[in-house]
């Protein structure tokens, strides 16, 4: 520094009182609002990690409930965002989709990142199961929207991170759940009864024998997510799972799912503050035809004039008019599915049993009878919900009713899902496959991720189409969407990278190319 | 630094220790014998001693101790002529007029850190105005009143209403992320222009419940100003450093005077109304029962004016009274102001009181000045107007369909609802986010700001001898806001809670500041003479609040009151799991220190050649954690009289070049160079900030040229400033991939370039005894340019203001500039045509494109007084030239077909477009329902309104008589009528695109339902005493 003599000489007499009063310019500057490292233990960043899995109702509404709750079937939005041009016309909107991205790597894969740098893999092995049971639940929500995705290679840079192969992905995820369900094993050997996670768990209250049928579950999941793709694969790794030490989700009391902490369900407020959410119209159509006793707790009826006390929901792409045009239709049920202490469902008891029953239909071995798989599910899940039907199980002849919108009859469709309840071990595995899945779907209610995933695998329940298709022919309407297109924000700051991922996916940037395990033929 | 400060106290008090003999004191007042008014910074000294000069104060008052014995005075002043006087031992006061040397030029100009030089001396470019100027015709932010009178300047006044704050931009908004206002210096010392914990808004959806709070500036009592001057350029401000970046605001304040027994009373009242309407179509209703539209059918008799029933007549009553006198050895100033405002909103109330002190002494011999200053303000803000989309009454008031009866809503604005006995709910008809009942805003959605400042300033000045004195100086500046907002029950969910919503914050923001300052003054040796300044300053601000209501993620909506409208901080929710405790948010402290030394040299050769050079270096404690934290800035300027040095045309009496290079340094903002990790609502919130260990302040190098005229006996001036600016090492938050895991980094980038030319020409074209015409014209242009961004990394964005889903965007472009608008566009062929989609809307272009920028290109200011006898007329026209700015406000209207276009396009058959189909056919008409749907509306077409920023205006005229009296109690006694913002000569706009959604650096150019600007009519009194 070039400073001139005299000031040099004001400096030094200045510099005396200085050098004592810069020393506190680093108290100075850091935050009030701060927690240095020193502060915290590891475990005070896994309520973090849990809550943003689904985030609150402002990050949920982008992160699922504005894509893929709807793509599902199970929900619609009374609101015409954007003025109906929004995802739930297929005209994408990029400022949504890039909050799953955003909460994904910036909430969850960087904390994993901070928890790995701290040693937990060797200091503490329970620890660190968790946090890659975690990690594994949240990037399959991810890898399953998107295809390939980043993920072996994520913090090692802050320029560029390349991105990984969905069949890479899903081979990292297995052997992290190896991992996780190894050190979870070894810990409740030696120290049976413990629950050192036990303050910072919003799922299990720290019962790592929960956790372990959590991460077996959660590995007969992503396993038949293969079947299509890699048949040999999902056969070795749902045999795995099911014959797991620690076992599968088999009861009610075991369904993962978060509450607590200050946390509440983003359903309540979406349903009822915002009122942008309803009922879709396939639950109306396949659950009101069924005469479900689980959909009074998932929905409430409609206070719309014209159809007051009906289950009528929303068709998926319809011409949405100003608020209250279509609040009056039903909407889901915020004393009971979606009350706001009401924890959200990860992972349930009832979705096991149906893996179960498609893996006997595909005759894995320890996978049991697929009647009995396929009965215990729907019993499963009733008993989930606190309700019991005598002639349920049986009833051979109810079927999904059409869709009748009294606001508009453009909306109006016969119903696309015809098969019914009751078990028939004489059908044809496909037939057989529609009922588990279709089973599968009411039971998984209100988590759309999982259920639109399936949806995609296996085609079922066959769902309405969308009626306005704004995708500019990037979307087919007959197929559905596929997937979400990559965020632009990756484009600009991840060029090559997202580049070399529209390679590995094997088709335009858009939400028609199918992802990796969406094979486009038959299920059997 | 409080080592030194003690140590240099001593050292003054060792010093004055001595000189005491035989002598005795005089006192006097040194005018302009031109003028008759106060000559301040005369040197008075016993002729052949400079050791025993003096100079006059701001009231041409001084005060000096002689020998007793006659002796000769020489009385001298740059740009008068010397004068001497003989004085006997006996004489103890008297009063001499100088008069100005007409090849010289007499101005004295207020600098940096206070110092007063002669005009000639000063090598940039200042403009002064005087508090007679701001206190004419009455604004409710002083700053306003600066609108159109300095060249170079660009005032945006909020649209918020009274109390509303100003932005404020001097040659160009420069820094991308950091501030771009100026700094405000009182009496030397600089001012904090907080505004309360609310930011300003950065979205189209408005601050929500956060509305403008009220910058500080606006808190002072303009009646207190004695004159403000405005240092445009870097190199003025080079002394104040990191702060002053983006230039200085110099305020002097009034003071006592020796002798002067004064009591001045001035009183004014004025009324506002909105001086512009949305036009409104009447003659087609609503579309459908229960819709929001009006595309309806014709209506049997045409749509009632609902603005009526909302806005009303806003006023404002200021009423202050001062006094002021002293002796020889003291002088007190005392003054109180009452302000009582309302808005033309319901409901929407100012009331500020001012009170201000300041005392005077001269002791031990006149070589020590003691200067004390305390001010002590109150103002709460009733019911700041929301802008932009949410907790606006405009919206649900502009947006109502045409044909129905508002009048319901406005007396009914809250029903029983059965589901809730005894909690009322709204009465609305639509249950949409962007809209509500107006009424139910005003009443149901209240807030509340309470402001309480005290200011205390101290300064000790010690004159070891004629040439070398020791200034001391200190303040606090102490602000304590709180703020309310309470949502009742039945307030829109999306904004609310069930049970309704309550903020509350309470802040108490301090900012210490002190220096030393060693002023020297040599002799002439040779023709050369000497004098600077040396110091060191340190300033400190800090905050402590706390906030209840959101939670500790700032999410505001969540999750509201336990017990229905009971708006008490134990009744908030935490979680709804557990049914009470609080929500308390502890604000950050935002504590900053910087600390500095800086010394400035004038050398100067025979009073025709100054050379100026100054050095700063600063160490700012928000650059702690990085190498980075001293920085050093120098500046250097040069003028010269070329009339004193060449011989030149007989027509110009005066001629000054000048020039000057300057480097300014910015710090950057707080806790970015270590971003710790947050509490969340159960465990902590990991950082996800990429850290920076090297980020750099950033540096502003700036060159200015100019030249100052003054021809016909110095009653023509004329004065000439180019220069250019340009920032770098910009402070530049990035969005990395999120595949990095942060959300967020830092780069330090960028060059943006600001330049341009202003002048002054100023006439006096009449001057006599019953009649003078007084002329002036002011104007600049500015040109700013976004060099680069971010290239080496590949970005060359920066968002400013993001979309959030609506087609507005304010973008740092590379290769554009500032303030940039983006929006969706139409597309149109090779011919011009506007490509038409199959649904009858026009095809968009892909993403977001340029639209407009919203800056002039040319200010102009034309300002006329007139006196004959007692009378006196003065009037303001400016013009704004250049720019474009965007109406999301007429886009939903049109949307929603309720705008006065939408009716006509109906009358027509349609609307008449240049458009072509998707066969080539040519389309001329599109059905106008399909047409402004598919542009209009928030997230529409937003190119499509576009409008022309021009704007022509009288902005302010006043008439005014003084009444003669013959000498008594009353001295003078002033009444005039006023008016600003009289007429519009020319706007093309739908709105007055001077008013801004934010005086921070986003929303630039947008309309979102912004209040109507106001004309204003006003009566003051003025008795003094």
């Amino acid at each position: 520094m070039n400073i001139p003599l005299t000031y040099r000489a004001l400096a030094f007499i200045s510099l005396l009182g200085l050098a004592s009063c810069t020393k506190k310019f680093e108290n100075f500057n850091s935050s009030n609002q701060g927690l240095t490292s020193s502060q915290f233990s590891i475990g005070a960043i896994y309520p973090g990690i849990q809550t943003a899995i689904f985030g609150e109702e402002n990050a949920y509404q982008l992160d699922q409930n504005l894509n893929a709750d709807c793509y599902s079937g199970y929900m619609m939005s009374p609101d015409p965002f954007r003025g109906n041009l929004n995802n739930l016309t297929y005209s994408l909107v990029d400022g949504w989709n890039v909050q799953i991205y955003s909460d994904a790597y910036t909430l969850v894969m960087s904390d994993v990142d901070y928890i790995n740098k701290a040693g937990t893999a060797t200091s503490a092995p329970d620890f660190w199961a968790v946090a890659l049971i975690l990690k594994v639940e949240v990037m399959d929500r991810v890898t399953d929207k998107y295809g390939p995705i980043a993920y072996s290679k994520v913090g090692l840079s802050v320029l560029s991170t390349p991105y990984d192969s969905q069949d890479s992905v899903y081979q990292q995820f297995f052997s992290e759940l190896d991992t996780a369900t190894t050190n979870l094993q070894t810990f409740i050997a030696t120290n049976p009864g413990k629950k050192p996670f036990a303050n910072y768990d919003l799922i299990y209250g720290g019962d790592y024998t929960e956790w372990l049928k959590f991460a077996n579950s959660l590995r007969l999941r992503l396993a038949m997510h293969l079947t299509k793709i890699a048949p040999q694969t999902a056969q070795a790794q749902a045999e795995k799972a099911m014959a797991a030490a620690g076992g599968l989700l088999s009861v009610p009391t075991d369904d993962a799912a978060i509450s607590g902490g200050g946390y509440h369900n983003p359903l309540f407020v979406i349903t009822t503050s915002w009122t942008d959410i309803s009922m879709g119209a396939d639950v109306g159509s396949i659950m009101g035809g069924y005469n479900d006793p689980r959909l009074p707790m998932y929905c409430s009826p409609a206070t719309d004039s014209r159809i007051t006390g009906q289950y009528v929901g929303i068709r998926i792409g319809s011409e949405i008019t100003a608020k209250p045009g279509y609040t009056g239709f039903s909407t889901l049920n915020p004393v009971t599915c979606v009350a706001t202490g009401q924890p959200m469902l990860l992972m349930t008891a009832a979705e096991v049993w149906f893996l179960k029953a498609e893996a006997a239909l595909r005759g894995y071995a320890g996978a049991g009878t697929v009647q009995t798989d396929y009965e215990t599910g729907i019993t499963t899940s009733m008993q989930q919900w606190g309700v019991s039907s005598a002639t349920y199980l049986t009833d051979a002849s109810s079927k999904p009713t059409d869709y009748v919108d009294p606001a508009n009859a453009a909306n109006n469709s016969p119903a696309v899902e015809t098969i019914t309840i009751k078990w028939d071990g004489a059908a044809t595995n496909e037939q057989q496959l529609e009922r588990i899945i279709t089973q599968k779907w009411i039971a998984m209610f209100p988590e759309g991720q999982e259920a639109w995933t399936e949806f995609r695998r296996t085609g079922y329940p066959k769902l309405f189409t969308v009626v306005n298709n704004n995708s500019n022919g990037t979307i087919d309407t007959q197929t559905q969407i596929r997937r979400l297109a990559y965020p632009q924000n990756e484009y600009t700051t991840n060029a090559a990278a997202v580049n070399a991922a529209v390679t590995l996916l094997g088709g335009a940037d858009n939400g028609g190319t199918r992802v990796w395990w969406d094979v486009n033929g038959p299920n059997f | 630094m409080r080592k030194i400060l003690t140590g240099l106290l001593l050292l003054l008090l060792v010093c004055s220790a001595y000189a005491q003999e035989s002598t005795h004191r005089i006192t006097g007042t040194i005018k302009d014998g031109g003028t008759n008014t106060a000559l301040p910074a005369a040197t008075i000294q016993i002729k052949g001693k400079p050791r025993t000069a003096v100079l006059s104060d701001a009231e041409g008052h001084f005060a000096m101790t002689l020998p007793n014995q006659a002796v000769v005075l020489e009385i001298s002043s740059v740009g008068y002529l010397t004068k001497e006087f003989s004085v006997d031992a006996s004489a103890v006061t008297f009063d001499l007029t100088l008069f100005p040397d007409t090849k010289q030029l007499s101005n004295v100009v207020v600098t940096a850190l206070g110092i007063r030089k002669s005009e000639k001396s000063v090598t940039y470019s200042t403009q002064q105005v005087s508090g007679a100027e701001l206190t004419r015709v009455r604004t409710d932010n002083l700053m306003d009143a600066l609108d159109g009178k300095v060249a170079g300047v660009t005032i945006s006044p909020s649209a918020s209403g009274v109390g509303g704050s100003a932005k404020v931009i001097l040659r160009g908004s420069r820094s991308a992320a950091g501030g771009n206002q100026p700094l405000y210096v009182i009496d030397g010392i600089p001012m904090s222009n907080a505004s309360n914990s609310n930011m300003q808004p950065n979205s189209t959806y408005g601050g929500g419940t956060n509305v403008d709070g009220g910058d500080g500036i606006s808190n002072l009592n303009p009646d207190d100003i004695e004159s403000l001057t405005v240092l445009k350029g870097a190199s003025a401000s080079a002394l104040y450093g990191s702060q002053a970046a983006n230039g200085v605001i110099v305020i002097t304040t009034k003071k006592g005077r020796t002798g002067h027994t004064q009591i001045v009373y001035s009183s004014s009242a004025s009324m506002d109304k909105i001086s512009y309407k949305p036009q409104f179509q009447n003659e087609y209703g609503q579309t459908a029962a229960g819709a929001t539209t009006s595309w309806g059918s014709k209506l049997s008799t045409p749509a009632a004016n609902n603005l009526s029933d909302f806005f009303q007549t806003g006023n404002n009553f200021t009423n202050s009274i001062s006094l002021s006198g002293g002796s020889d050895v003291a002088q007190t100033y005392f003054s109180y102001a009452n302000t009582s405002a309302r808005g033309v909103e319901p409901g929407n109330k100012l009331a500020r009181n001012n009170f201000n002190f300041r005392e005077t002494g001269h002791l031990l011999n006149n070589r020590l000045t003691v200067d004390a200053n305390i001010n002590y303000i109150t103002q709460e803000i009733n019911n700041t107007p929301g802008l932009g989309l949410y907790f606006n009454p405009l919206t649900g008031l502009y947006l109502f369909p045409r044909g129905l009866d508002i009048s319901p809503y406005k007396t009914n604005y809250a029903i029983p609802d059965s589901a809730t006995p005894g909690v009322p709910t709204q009465n609305w008809p639509f249950n949409e986010d962007v809209q509500q009942n107006p009424w139910w805003i005003v009443n149901k959605n209240p807030n509340d700001g309470k402001r309480n400042r005290v200011l205390i300033n101290a300064s000790l000045k010690y004159d070891f001898n004629s040439w070398l004195n020791i200034q001391v100086r200190g303040n606090v500046d102490r602000t304590a806001d709180t703020y309310e907002q309470d949502l009742y029950a039945g307030t829109i969910g999306v904004l609310s809670q069930p049970n309704g919503q309550f903020f509350l914050t309470t802040q108490t923001l301090t900012q210490k500041y002190g220096d030393v300052l060693v002023n020297f003054n040599s002799p002439t040796f040779s023709g050369f003479k000497v004098d600077g300044v040396l110091g060191t300053s340190i300033t400190d601000a800090n905050t402590v609040g706390i906030t209840n209501g959101p939670d500790v993620n700032g999410n505001y909506t969540s999750p509201g009151l336990f017990i229905p409208n009971v708006f008490l901080t134990q009744n908030l929710v935490t979680s709804p799991t557990s049914k009470a405790g609080s929500n308390a948010v502890t604000l950050p402290n935002n504590h900053n220190q910087i600390q500095s030394i800086f010394g400035n040299v004038n050398l100067s050769y025979k009073d025709w050649a100054y050379l100026t050079l100054t050095g700063r270096n600063d160490w700012s404690s928000n650059l702690a954690f990085t190498p980075n934290d001293s920085y050093f800035y120098p500046s250097a300027g040069l003028s010269v009289i070329l009339s004193q040095l060449v011989k030149l045309p007989a027509a110009i009496d005066y001629l000054k070049v000048r020039g000057t290079y300057a480097q300014v340094g910015n710090t950057v903002p707080q806790y970015v160079t270590n971003p710790l990790t947050n509490l969340g609502t159960a465990g902590v919130n990991l950082n996800t900030t990429a850290p920076f260990p090297t980020l750099k302040p950033e540096k502003t190098k700036s060159t200015e040229l100019g030249a100052d005229f003054r021809f016909l006996n110095n009653r023509l001036t004329f004065n000439f400033t180019w220069y250019k600016s340009n920032t770098i090492n910009q402070f530049i938050q990035v969005a990395p991939s999120f595949t990095t895991t942060y959300a967020k980094g830092y780069v330090n980038a960028g060059n943006i370039q600001n330049s341009g030319i202003e002048f002054m020409l100023g006439y006096d074209v009449l001057r006599n005894a019953r009649f003078t015409w007084n002329t002036a014209v002011n104007g600049s242009t500015n040109k700013n340019k976004v060099i680069d961004v971010d290239s080496k990394d590949g970005i060359n964005q920066f968002v400013i203001t993001g979309n959030a889903n609506n087609s507005y965007e304010s973008i740092l472009n590379k290769g554009g500039s500032y303030g940039d608008i983006y929006g969706v566009t139409v597309q149109k062929d090779a011919q011009g045509r506007i490509m038409m989609g199959s649904s009858g809307g026009p095809l968009t272009n892909s993403g977001f494109n340029y639209i407009g920028n919203p800056n002039p290109k040319f200010q102009l200011g034309w300002n006329n007084s007139f006196t004959y006898r007692n009378f006196s007329l003065s009037f303001l026209v400016d013009g704004k030239f250049g720019g474009q700015v965007l109406s999301m406000t007429q886009a939903m209207l049109d949307q929603y077909g309720v705008s006065k276009v939408s009716g006509q396009a109906r009358d027509a058959g349609g609307v008449k477009i240049n458009g072509v189909g998707q066969n080539g056919t040519a389309i001329t008409t599109a059905d106008p329902q399909t047409w402004y749907t598919a542009i209009g509306g928030r997230a529409g077409i937003s190119g499509e309104y576009v409008y022309s920023a021009s704007v022509v205006r009288l902005r302010e005229a006043a008439l005014g008589y003084t009444f003669p009296f013959k000498p008594g109690v009353i001295k003078n006694l002033r009444l005039s009528v006023t008016g600003r913002n009289l007429i519009y000569f020319y706007k093309k706009a739908p709105y007055d695109p001077e008013l801004t959604m934010s005086t921070g650096n986003g929303l630039s150019g947008v309309d979102v339902f912004n209040q109507p600007a106001t004309r204003n009519f006003g009566v003051n009194l003025n008795v003094t005493f």
